[in-house]
């Protein structure tokens, strides 16, 4: 049996903000950043909540932390409740919210460990050992950085500090709000290389927001896709693929008659773009496996006397998912 | 994990943090250790061109610049800690550290008392290096008595303050928008309040009243009436009580006062960014 470890249901959040209008008159304005949120995440799974700016991530993530108070919904973490029973939800969990702040400038890593550490209820040499194990987990030790002023950290030292601080108390849950964000390749692929292993090898479960699509992929065990305050869409990296039709585009240009017609739908397709581009001739087709046709296809060009002049397989891009999803699901 | 354990991690959070600071930049110290002289050659300054100093000793009995001395090191010390502790949510907001704040078990009338308390170690040794030696060199054997009473009464006005201030934290940073500015107000007024400059005697009857409300103000009078050889027991004891009295009255108001402003702060979301 899968152990629900997350749960959210219906959550629904407005943001009511004054806008100053001149010295006196204000005006009031409401952003509807949730709009009815429901998931689950069980045991020793790495959730992405993947989505563009503003889609709602980071109040999806405070409402878990028991950081924010929803206006309608519930959530339960390890079958606690983040509203009523926000004490023993803050007792299991480990929260990364923001990569380039969130300790004092003036002290050093290891000392902006300590200090929280000892908030977080360790203490002597449990707590020396903790401190000194994470500054070699997340290699801010490698670095040589544990002992410099937080102030002179790089992004990725910051945010290599911060996901210590997360597993300071070792908690099974853990609630990272784009911890990645802005970080060179080596510091982002060690922080998303503890995720897994965190996830897969000790059990802990992990809600990991990003708007990166290929992180999200590399990363996550399952995605949910989140867009204007809803949950578009959830699955597996591969299954969210494969929800989308026209994943792939071949684009291929070529020289010769421009009537090409006959010649694709031979191969069984019946979609596909052509433009004459200065005497060429630009083909897009829209495909699932560009790989299945690819070698039939060159041979009919080349076979019907055609000069290939280019041809590029082009990828799915975040936001043709998005386009996709955020169309169905357009209000 | 015990009830007190967590204060000893958290006192100890906060002294390591502070220290650590102190120790790193050096002009911090000195100009700690600096202070009460400079306040001293100020005094001086100020007095022997103000006034007679035979006339103020003649009428409160006491040398005006030890009087102002030890009323300046109790101000420094007070306000000094209340200030710390009423800017530390807005600082720690600024820092982006308030979450993990909130997530973390410290009970928070335990990170309040601990604020300053590490502060009063320096405070101490201030009054130790400042105060105490210029004391013996007027009043001898008496002078060393009435110092450490005036020291030791400075950190207890210091520590009863404390659920007063979280109680006013609450209120303003709930109900205040633009948070800093209410500092502004509040400050001068918590001086005026303390009685330091102004004794509480010759205060007209609402500000008495609101003088009285505030714990260290009973704390203030004791060594004001010390300094000048007033200080009967019985009304020691009262005034000690007085404040005690209201620490303990405040613990209450002060907790619940924070727990509403952080309810306040997670209905609009803690700020992160
Ligand atoms: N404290 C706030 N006051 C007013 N509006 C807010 C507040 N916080 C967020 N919003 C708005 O709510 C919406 C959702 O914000 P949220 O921060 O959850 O998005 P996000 O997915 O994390 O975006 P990003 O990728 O930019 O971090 C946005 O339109 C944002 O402007
Ligand atoms: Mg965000």
């Amino acid at each position: 049996m899968k152990q629900e470890v997350i749960v959210a249901e219906n959550l629904v959040k407005k943001y009511v903000t004054k806008k100053r209008k001149g010295l006196l008159r204000g005006e009031k304005q409401v952003v509807e950043a949730l709009r009815g949120v429901s998931f689950k995440i069980y045991r020793g799974e790495i959730v992405g909540l993947l989505g563009p700016n503003g889609a709602g991530k980071t109040t999806t993530v405070k409402i878990i932390s028991t950081l924010l108070i929803p206006d309608s919904g519930d959530a339960w973490v390890m079958g606690h409740h983040v509203v009523r029973e926000a004490k023993r939800v803050r007792e299991k969990i480990g929260i990364m919210l923001t990569v380039e702040k969130g300790f004092y400038n003036k002290l050093t890593g290891r000392e902006n460990l300590e200090y929280f550490a000892a908030l977080y209820g360790l203490s002597g040499e449990e707590r020396r050992r903790r401190v000194e194990y994470l500054l070699k987990l997340v290699g801010l030790e490698e670095l040589g950085s544990s002992d410099r002023l937080f102030e002179e950290y790089s992004l990725g030292m910051k945010a290599r500090l911060g996901f210590a601080r997360a597993l300071l108390r070792d908690p099974p849950v853990l609630l990272l709000d784009e911890p990645t964000l802005g970080l060179d390749p080596p510091s982002s692929r060690r922080i998303r290389e503890l995720v897994k292993k965190l996830a897969h090898e000790e059990g802990k479960t992990i809600l990991y927001t990003t708007h990166n699509m290929f992180e999200a992929e590399i990363v996550c065990d399952r995605i949910l896709l989140i867009n204007k305050g809803r949950i578009v869409a959830e699955g597996t990296p591969d299954e969210l693929k494969n929800m989308i039709p026209r994943l792939k585009t071949i684009n291929i240009v070529v020289k010769g008659d421009q009537r090409v017609g006959e010649l694709i739908k031979s191969l069984g397709i019946e979609k596909y773009e052509a433009k004459p581009i200065d005497g060429l001739l630009s083909i897009r087709i829209n495909i699932q496996k560009p790989e299945e046709i690819l070698d039939p296809l060159i041979k009919n060009f080349v076979g019907n006397g055609y000069e290939i002049v280019s041809l590029k397989i082009e990828e799915p891009t975040l936001e043709d998912v998005f386009i996709y999803f955020a169309g169905k699901t357009s209000r | 994990m015990s009830r007190l354990s967590l204060f000893l991690n958290v006192l100890w959070a906060e002294s390591y943090a502070l220290f650590t600071e102190i120790f790193r930049r050096k002009h911090i110290l000195i100009m700690m250790s600096l202070y009460p002289y400079m306040l001293l050659v100020f005094i001086l300054i100020i007095g022997y061109s103000v006034g007679s100093r035979q006339v103020f000793i003649q009428r409160l009995g006491v040398a005006p610049e030890i009087f102002f001395l030890a009323s300046g090191y109790l101000l420094m010390v007070v306000l000094g800690s209340s200030d710390d502790l009423l800017w530390r949510p807005l600082y720690d907001d600024w820092l982006g550290i308030t979450p993990y704040l909130i997530i973390s078990p410290v009970p928070r009338l335990y990170r309040f008392l601990a604020v300053p308390l590490p502060r009063l170690v320096i405070a101490l040794i201030t009054g130790l290096t400042s105060l105490l030696p210029l004391m013996i060199w007027y009043y001898g054997f008496y002078g060393l008595i009435e110092s450490l009473a005036v020291i030791v009464m400075t950190l207890v006005a210091t520590i009863v303050f404390v659920p007063f201030i979280m109680a006013v934290i609450g209120v303003i940073y709930t109900y205040g928008k633009e948070q800093w500015r209410v500092l502004n107000i509040l400050r001068p007024l918590l001086l005026i309040l303390l009685g330091v400059y102004y004794p509480r005697f010759l205060m007209p009857l609402g500000a008495y009243i609101a003088s009285a409300l505030v714990p260290p103000s009973h704390v203030v009078e004791a060594v004001q009436r010390l300094l000048i050889g007033r200080l009967d027991l019985t009304y020691s004891l009262m005034l000690f009580g007085a404040a005690i009295g209201l620490f303990i009255a405040y613990i209450p108001a002060g907790v619940y006062s924070i727990s509403l402003w952080e309810r306040n702060k997670l209905k609009h979301g803690v700020k992160t960014e």
